[in-house]
């Protein structure tokens, strides 16, 4: 077998392995990788006291009163009159995810609305500066090439999301 | 798996019900399902108060949506998805800066939250109490998105597809967290070997 640390599956060999989760024809065989491989021995008793210490920590009981107090709140809401449900709404808090995207709307409407005269270097382009259709075509025809160049490269894996 | 699939039906059975403006099949929902949500919530958050606040604004939120219910994915995925949410929200806002204060609180009346083991000689008490505050610093330490992970992958045994549902992000991220996660706890709880 070859070791897992080597073809990357290591982490969750050793998660499935340690957690009694391996088929027993797989646990078999990395356990007779391991009697020769001192690092995934080393890996699997270090995963073993993760889970081991993760397992001890037990929390507290839950409280007596939990679904009284639910339930309380619950018929304090349907008491409220709906015409006062809006005046309650914590306004700040719900409106917080919108609120970066409500500052970009305001301040492209507020870039449309001030109109400035141009500084005279950033001027439109003299015509006898404009770019010609030789140019153009120029250009479209790499835009062509490129994007033939990107169906043809070879299909790259699944991206891991950065976390 | 006959059982679990027949459990997650039942679940789905009774949250329909609640819609139809059955009580008593919320009272069963909560009863269900609130040891797991408060368990997980304090976990995230180490903090009894504040976790037992949360999973009331978890139910709460649950029974305000019982009208437009729809089993379109396992109650726990979306009771679950729910709790996530306003643990990472609460973490993020920052009202964890007296965090550190409340796990000191915390682990000082952790020997009373935790009842004695009275099989345990008090040297293994004190033993184990110290191996308890390594372990809930460990967990604390990880960032945010990897605890969630870890504890709905360790102690509610839900699969990478039901995790990343909860997340809102995709299975390779899933696993890349956990990944991540457990290899940071290694590090820092090998030596529990």
């Amino acid at each position: 077998m070859q070791c897992p640390r080597e073809n990357g599956s290591s982490a969750e060999l050793m998660m499935a392995y340690t957690a009694g989760a391996l088929e027993p024809s797989s646990q078999i065989e990395l356990e007779r990788h391991m009697v020769a491989c001192e690092d995934c021995r080393k890996m699997a008793a270090q995963q073993k006291a993760v889970w081991d210490a993760l397992d001890a920590w037990r929390p507290a009981a839950i409280p007596a009163d939990f679904n009284d107090k639910l339930y309380q709140r619950i018929a304090e809401e349907a008491a409220v009159a709906w015409w006062q449900r809006p005046l309650r709404f914590n306004w700040a808090w719900g409106l917080r995810p919108a609120l970066p995207v409500a500052a970009a709307c305001a301040a492209i409407m507020v870039a449309f609305l001030v109109k400035e005269p141009l500084p005279a270097h950033l001027s439109p382009v003299p015509a006898e500066q404009k770019v010609s259709i030789e140019q153009v075509e120029r250009a479209l025809d790499d835009m062509d090439m490129l994007k033939q160049m990107s169906l043809t490269a070879p299909a790259e894996g699944p991206a891991t999301e950065r976390i | 798996m006959a059982a679990l699939a027949s459990s997650l039906e039942r679940d789905a059975e009774l949250m329909l019900r609640v819609r139809e403006g059955d009580q008593s099949s919320f009272a069963a929902l909560l009863d269900r399902h609130r040891a797991p949500v408060i368990h997980f919530l304090y976990r995230m958050v180490q903090n009894q108060a504040v976790s037992e606040e949360l999973a009331q604004e978890v139910f709460l939120r649950v029974y305000r949506s019982r009208t437009t219910y729809e089993p379109t994915a396992k109650f726990t995925t979306w009771l679950f998805r729910i709790a996530t949410h306003l643990a990472l929200n609460w973490i993020r806002d920052g009202r964890n800066e007296k965090s550190q204060e409340s796990l000191d609180r915390e682990t000082v009346q952790g020997a009373t939250r935790q009842v004695a083991d009275r099989n345990r000689t008090v040297e293994q008490e004190l033993v184990y109490q110290a191996r308890l505050a390594e372990v809930r610093q460990a967990i604390e330490l990880l960032p945010a998105k990897q605890r969630a992970a870890v504890l709905m992958h360790k102690y509610e045994d839900m699969e990478y597809a039901q995790i990343a549902k909860a997340l809102c992000c995709s299975e390779s991220a899933v696993k890349s967290l956990l990944f991540r996660a457990y290899e940071t706890l290694r590090s820092r709880l090998a030596h529990m070997a």
